[in-house]
């Protein structure tokens, strides 16, 4: 049921022109962030993070979604220019992106990816207004054994997508689970590796931890390749949106990647590069015509386009709904909630429901106003491809530095971005990717107080934990999700 | 150049010994008053992480050691070239220095320095990127101090 009074409330917070103005930088921040190659929208979240610390919840949330909707769209723009993806979020769109710009119709490259970017994320913002509150309402009922259910099936399915390797992924999550241990337990005030130090009693930091893992070790890794330079024909960068006709015949791929996209931004832990290479695959694999994926053809882009973007407001609906991020991005934005002083989950609905409203409202906004300010703005903020890593990198680490410690004053946060930054540095160089080391650290609190009063509860019998029907029902889904692969491949013999 | 092999064999050893120093620390967990007898230890939830890391560590070093991968391509190094690893070490090397500058000289010295030592690590020659990364250090450290009223100085 709608909350009139809210949803009235919502619309004035957002016609405030200090929000309206916030929302249009934040748009034209992601975009910039996204076209430049490596920076994706959790970096750019997490450098966005602490001047919200200074604004109301609805301002900062309206920014950091802006940021995070246009970042995901800005890395379609240096795949389709340069073939080099500003995002993981847009590899998919290089092959299809790519080939049309070379072969000179790059401006319609655009106008499909911004086309795509833009119904896919329309489509997400009214999912989760619809689902969100559904799952509030649900979820206000779940015990630990559900919480526990819920982290578990996260932190596995993001092991299982992240990398090549299922142990490596492993290994991460559960480093990144343990890290979450150090500081007194919530449960009984113990302390725990501690060393004698009191900056250590309220944990690791969470938004220091995610900035440095994210931003300070893609700078280091800039460094590396701080010579190599971009080049590209800006003449032909002017967006050409395609027709109706155009649309109407590519119906079928723009609906089936929107619910890709939103379905797999809902799984926790999964993020828009998985669900732009489902959606991509999935098209290809209908297509009448299949060879000519790869070749420059609209359809390839405007599948990963319209999925990435579709999972933005998907991995909003157990974000907000659970506090269990939907994907690494979505991690770096419970943070900003934690920053306002909010804990996400469903007495969220009930106790800021004026909030919540202007998140799905700002979320449809931002949408629409992403079209026009992508019209207006991408040949300009296409230039900045040529930006020199070099530049880009001493900037983002001094903005990291600087912006941890304004948050509170405290070098300590400074030496745990710092930290975090050069393990993220060190396991993405040794091949382990750092999606599950985010979520398990964002995760732990929540899994790790489930698991104990689920054992409590349970008086030490682990079998009690499938003895809910929810909980069961996620279990048997985290099975199939892991059996469906062999499974339909055996049936496929 | 160094092998992923050696160099993951490197770290899973390092992560089996922190898994097992951080696993000894939680043995002297103490629980205080009334709350030591209820629910499970504080030691649990840790050292059920620390067993994981270390099972998943010797996963990854016996396929290190039997296969030479676990999963990337057989036989790749860590660094393309000398270049890239000589770039990014100098940059962790510089992140650190520049965090000891504002820890012990304040916080210009290190933005001053910042910038153009990181330039000179990756081998940056160009004067107008020397200028233009100092102009927007200036442009962040006015942003912060002024727009955002922090105290950096």
């Amino acid at each position: 049921m709608i909350d009139s009074a809210a949803l009235i409330s919502a619309l004035g917070l957002l016609a405030d022109p200090l929000t309206m103005l916030l929302l249009v930088v934040g748009i034209v921040l992601g975009l910039i962030i996204g076209i430049l190659p490596g920076l994706g929208p959790p970096i750019a979240i997490a450098l966005a993070l602490p001047f919200t610390f200074y604004m109301d919840p609805v301002p900062s949330m309206v920014l950091l979604l802006g940021i995070y909707s246009a970042a995901i769209y800005g890395g379609s723009i240096s795949a389709i220019a340069v073939g080099i993806p500003g995002t993981g979020a847009a590899i998919a769109t290089v092959q299809d992106g790519h080939k049309m710009f070379k072969s000179g119709r790059g401006g319609e490259a655009l106008g499909f990816s911004l086309t795509g970017s833009i119904i896919g994320g329309l489509f997400s913002a009214v999912c989760l207004a619809l689902i969100a509150p559904l799952l509030a309402d649900l979820a206000a009922k779940f015990g630990p054994r559900e919480y526990l259910a819920i982290s578990v099936f996260g932190l596995v399915v993001v092991v299982r997508v992240a990398g090549q390797s299922l142990s490596k992924g492993l290994l991460m999550g559960a480093l990144g689970l343990f890290l979450t241990t150090w500081g007194l337990d919530e449960l009984n005030g113990t302390e725990r590796y501690t060393f004698g130090n009191y900056h250590f009693y309220e944990g690791l930091p969470l938004v220091p931890f995610l900035v440095g893992l994210f931003a300070v070790s893609e700078v280091l890794i800039g460094a590396e390749r701080a010579a190599q330079r971009v080049d590209f024909d800006a003449a032909s960068l002017k967006v050409k949106l395609p027709g109706l006709k155009t649309l109407v015949r590519m119906k079928d791929v723009i609906m089936r990647s929107s619910i890709i996209g939103t379905v797999i931004g809902i799984i926790p832990g999964e993020g828009a590069a998985v669900g732009a290479f489902f959606a991509y695959s999935e098209a290809k694999r209908r297509s009448k015509e299949p060879e000519k994926y790869g070749t420059g053809i609209p359809e390839g882009i405007v599948a990963p386009e319209t999925a990435n973007n579709a999972t933005v407001g998907g991995a909003l609906v157990p974000t907000l709904t659970l506090g269990v991020p939907g994907s690494p991005a979505a991690a770096v934005l419970l943070g900003a909630l934690l920053i306002q002083g909010l804990t996400p989950g469903p007495k969220l609905f009930s106790e800021e429901p004026d909030l919540m409203y202007a998140i799905f409202i700002g979320l449809f906004l931002i949408n629409i106003l992403m079209l026009f300010i992508g019209l207006i703005a991408i040949r300009f903020a296409a230039q900045l491809i040529r930006v020199p890593t070099s530049v880009i990198v001493p900037t983002v680490l001094l903005l990291s530095f600087v912006g941890i410690y304004s948050v509170s004053n405290s070098f300590f946060n400074v030496g745990v971005l710092l930290g975090a930054g050069i393990l993220g540095y060190v396991v993405r160089k040794l091949g382990y990717s750092i999606a599950p080391l985010s979520i398990g650290f964002v995760l732990g609190p929540i899994l790790e107080n489930a698991l104990r009063q689920s054992l409590t509860i349970a008086d030490g019998s682990v079998l009690e934990f499938f003895n809910t029907p929810i909980g069961l029902t996620i279990y048997a889904a985290l099975a199939l999700t892991i059996l469906w692969g062999p499974l339909t491949a055996r049936f496929k013999k | 150049m160094l092998s992923q092999k050696t160099a993951n064999l490197v770290f899973i050893t390092a992560i089996l010994i922190a898994s097992a120093y951080f696993a000894w620390v939680a043995e002297g967990f103490v629980t205080s008053g009334l709350l030591a007898s209820s629910g499970l230890p504080s030691k649990f939830f840790p050292q059920l992480m620390l067993a994981l890391m270390a099972l998943c560590a010797g996963r990854v070093g016996y396929l290190y050691l039997v296969r030479g991968h676990a999963g990337e391509p057989e036989l790749a190094n860590v660094f393309a070239s000398a270049t890239e690893a000589r770039q990014g070490l100098s940059m962790l090397a510089v992140a650190v220095l520049c965090y000891a500058i504002w820890r012990n000289f304040g916080f210009a010295p290190m933005a001053v320095l910042l910038g153009p030592i990181s330039l000179l690590v990756m081998g940056v020659r160009n004067l107008f990127i020397y200028i233009t990364v100092l102009a927007l250090t200036a442009f962040i450290t006015a942003v912060f101090i002024y727009g955002l009223g922090i105290q950096l100085l």
